[in-house]
């Protein structure tokens, strides 16, 4: 089809509008990280687009070094809510991807499990903010406040609709004739699930759980209301970058922005083979 | 070795009758093939030998003993799935493998029994390849070995040739006839195409509708059709089927196709004709067994098609239609005009006009 040079020149246009406008921030981000402070607090005409005095100030403060400009002394340091972040957001991610995933296969197999779909999705029906003053106050109950396995819990319980779902479309559209090839072989049912199917799913549980990942790594609301102190993640500890003499301490905060964005991407890259690859399988398309 | 009887086979899915009353004994180390267009029940019926369906009612037999109850993995039988269902995770050795290793098979006689399969059906230079991103030919070589090496007595195949190329189907046609030569295993083999069933089977079983048709050598189904569907679904054009009334002509009764002519029916056929209460009939004759005559029948030539050897004459009179298939060598029809043909006595077939069923050929 050809198409006219005005229509393809609006084309690339609102293109790379959409492009700025989601890359910008993070490039001022990821700037901003690396200014020392008389660049990150300025204003007006003082600004600019890249550092002029490049420095890792604003890493080696978040870390504990105090600078000579930076007069002022952290609480604490970022290394103990990064922790707590990867621990809380892994161990949150294995809850919904192996509950996920084996509550999936029932349903996509066996078709047991009745209004399961339903009731797992109407976890979603409600805002979050809804629910989580119940949820604080039986945590807090339990004694499952400011703890690790506390707040893996509940990010596994809260990102499970979207494993189990995720999870259920890749074992319907899995042909059912692979596992019956491996049962009239002779296999029993749960070694063709942890040899075959399990296996073969791993293109789509790579990219499940990396979904998962990412939603519990970016939680704040749940992280702020369920921790205090011990197990903060990097989400509520950047909120607590401020003082009261220097205010919001935004290059900290960028330089905290810039090491949040690591692990995704890592993780991003480790499984973007999956990812493109998609799910073709054995079987031939019909 | 086995001998499969299916007796009052029935299933359905919910209000849907997928397959009803099925009587059928498959002979130990018999070909059979069920035959039939999609949607006939032949698949279901396959299913429910293996296991993966259980039959809403009717027994399955292997041997004199219900299997119903038997799950599959213990029914023994190889299974050899349309879409291949290869473990693409796997290389071709441990997809060939996988079911020796599920029962246990040691690893001597594993590595020697891969090794004779591969040979056998020449996978051995990819043994080692991953299995995804194979052609579909090889696929469906593996497909077969995966099944064939645990040497099941029962031997299932659900339209295994269909997504491969014409050339590769025959070549496979007769590499699976001398396959179940060597192990003698008795085989089910699911197909939509008459010509694999024809070529392959010691027996066939048409189905339509979940109704099974007839069974009978290929020879025989092709001869006798038992009604009006099978007559047309074998062969490559089916048998041509016309309508007809018989008429007492002296001392012989013939069929008078309005606006044909008439034939004269031979007198094994009068004494059946005799049994219908109605003039009405319908007559059958393959386009092959017809030739260009004097007198006879005569129907207008729509068109001609030239395939190598054959030709096939497409004609029409009417609202009758009917095929001719002549050697191209002997002087065929032009199209658009009228072209006489006659029936030799032995290739007229009469069947019942109200229910299709052929009025010899079966027992009444």
């Amino acid at each position: 089809m050809q198409r006219s040079i005005a229509f393809e020149a609006f084309r690339y246009a609102v293109i790379l509008g959409i492009v700025a406008i989601s890359l910008v921030p993070t490039l001022w981000m990821i700037s901003m990280a690396f200014k020392p402070i008389a660049e990150w607090s300025a204003a007006g005409a003082d600004l600019t687009w890249w550092p002029r005095n490049p420095t890792l100030d604003n890493f080696r403060f978040i870390f504990g070094q105090s600078s000579t400009e930076l007069i002022v002394a952290l609480e604490r340091t970022a290394g103990r809510p990064i922790f707590a972040s990867l621990l809380t957001a892994s161990v949150g991610t294995l809850i919904a991807m192996t509950a996920g995933t084996a509550a999936a296969y029932g349903l996509s197999r066996f078709g047991q499990g009745g209004n399961l779909p339903l009731a797992l999705i109407q976890l979603r029906l409600f805002p979050p903010m809804a629910v989580m003053i119940p949820v604080m106050i039986m945590w807090s109950f339990l004694g499952l406040i400011d703890n690790w396995f506390g707040l893996s819990l509940i990010y596994g319980i809260v990102t499970l609709p979207f494993a189990f779902w995720l999870m259920k479309t890749f074992f319907d559209d899995m042909p059912r004739e692979i596992e019956d090839a491996a049962l009239v072989e002779g296999c029993t049912r749960w070694r063709v699930f942890l040899r075959i199917t399990l296996p073969m799913m791993r293109p789509a549980l790579a990219s499940s759980a990396l979904f998962v990942f990412i939603l519990n790594w970016s939680d704040y609301l749940i992280a702020l209301l369920l921790t205090t102190r011990d197990w903060a993640t990097i989400p509520v500890y950047m909120a607590s970058l401020s003082s009261s003499m220097t205010g919001q301490l935004y290059g900290a905060k960028a330089a905290l922005g810039v090491i949040a964005a690591v692990p995704p991407i890592i993780m991003g890259i480790a499984i973007q083979k999956h990812l493109v690859r998609g799910l073709t399988f054995g079987a031939l398309k019909e | 070795m086995s001998e499969i009887a299916l007796e009052n086979l029935g299933k359905s899915f919910g209000d849907f009758t997928a397959l009803a009353d099925m009587n059928l004994t498959i002979a130990n180390g018999e070909f059979m093939a069920l035959l039939g267009p999609s949607g006939c029940g032949k698949s279901t019926t396959m299913n429910m030998i293996a296991g993966m369906l259980r039959p809403s009612s009717g027994t399955i037999k292997f041997n004199g003993l219900d299997v119903v109850d038997v799950p599959m993995a213990k029914r023994g039988v190889g299974f050899v799935f349309q879409n291949y269902a290869i473990f693409t995770h796997m290389s071709v050795r441990e997809n060939l493998a996988y079911g020796l290793r599920a029962q246990g098979v040691r690893a001597g006689e594993m590595t020697k029994r891969v090794q004779a399969f591969a040979e056998l059906l020449q996978l051995e230079p990819m043994l080692d390849r991953p299995a995804a991103g194979l052609s579909v030919n090889i696929l469906q070589r593996l497909a077969i070995g995966r099944s064939a090496i645990l040497e099941p007595a029962i031997f299932l195949l659900d339209e295994p040739l269909s997504n491969v190329d014409a050339a590769f189907r025959a070549v496979m046609r007769s590499e699976l006839k001398s396959l179940q030569g060597q192990f003698g295993q008795t085989m089910v083999y699911v197909t939509h195409d008459q010509l694999e069933a024809m070529t392959m089977a010691d027996r066939i079983a048409v189905m339509d509708h979940g109704k099974l048709l007839q069974v009978g050598t290929p020879l025989e189904i092709y001869n006798n059709p038992a009604d009006t569907f099978v007559a047309r679904f074998i062969g490559a054009p089916g048998m041509n089927i016309l309508n007809g009334r018989l008429t007492q002509q002296a001392d012989t009764v013939a069929v008078d196709l309005p606006g044909l002519g008439s034939v004269a029916l031979p007198p094994a056929l009068q004494a059946a004709a005799a049994r219908l209460t109605t003039p009405d009939v319908l007559v059958g004759f393959r386009p092959e067994q017809i030739n260009a005559a004097k007198a006879g029948l005569t129907m207008h030539v729509g068109f001609v098609e030239r395939i190598g050897a054959r030709t096939i004459v497409h004609m029409e009179q009417g609202a009758a239609s009917a095929k001719a298939v002549l050697l191209s060598e002997v002087e065929t029809p032009k199209a658009r005009k009228d072209w006489t043909f006659a029936v030799p006595d032995d290739a007229i077939r009469l069947l019942d006009p109200v229910t299709g069923q052929a009025l010899v050929g079966r027992p009444n």
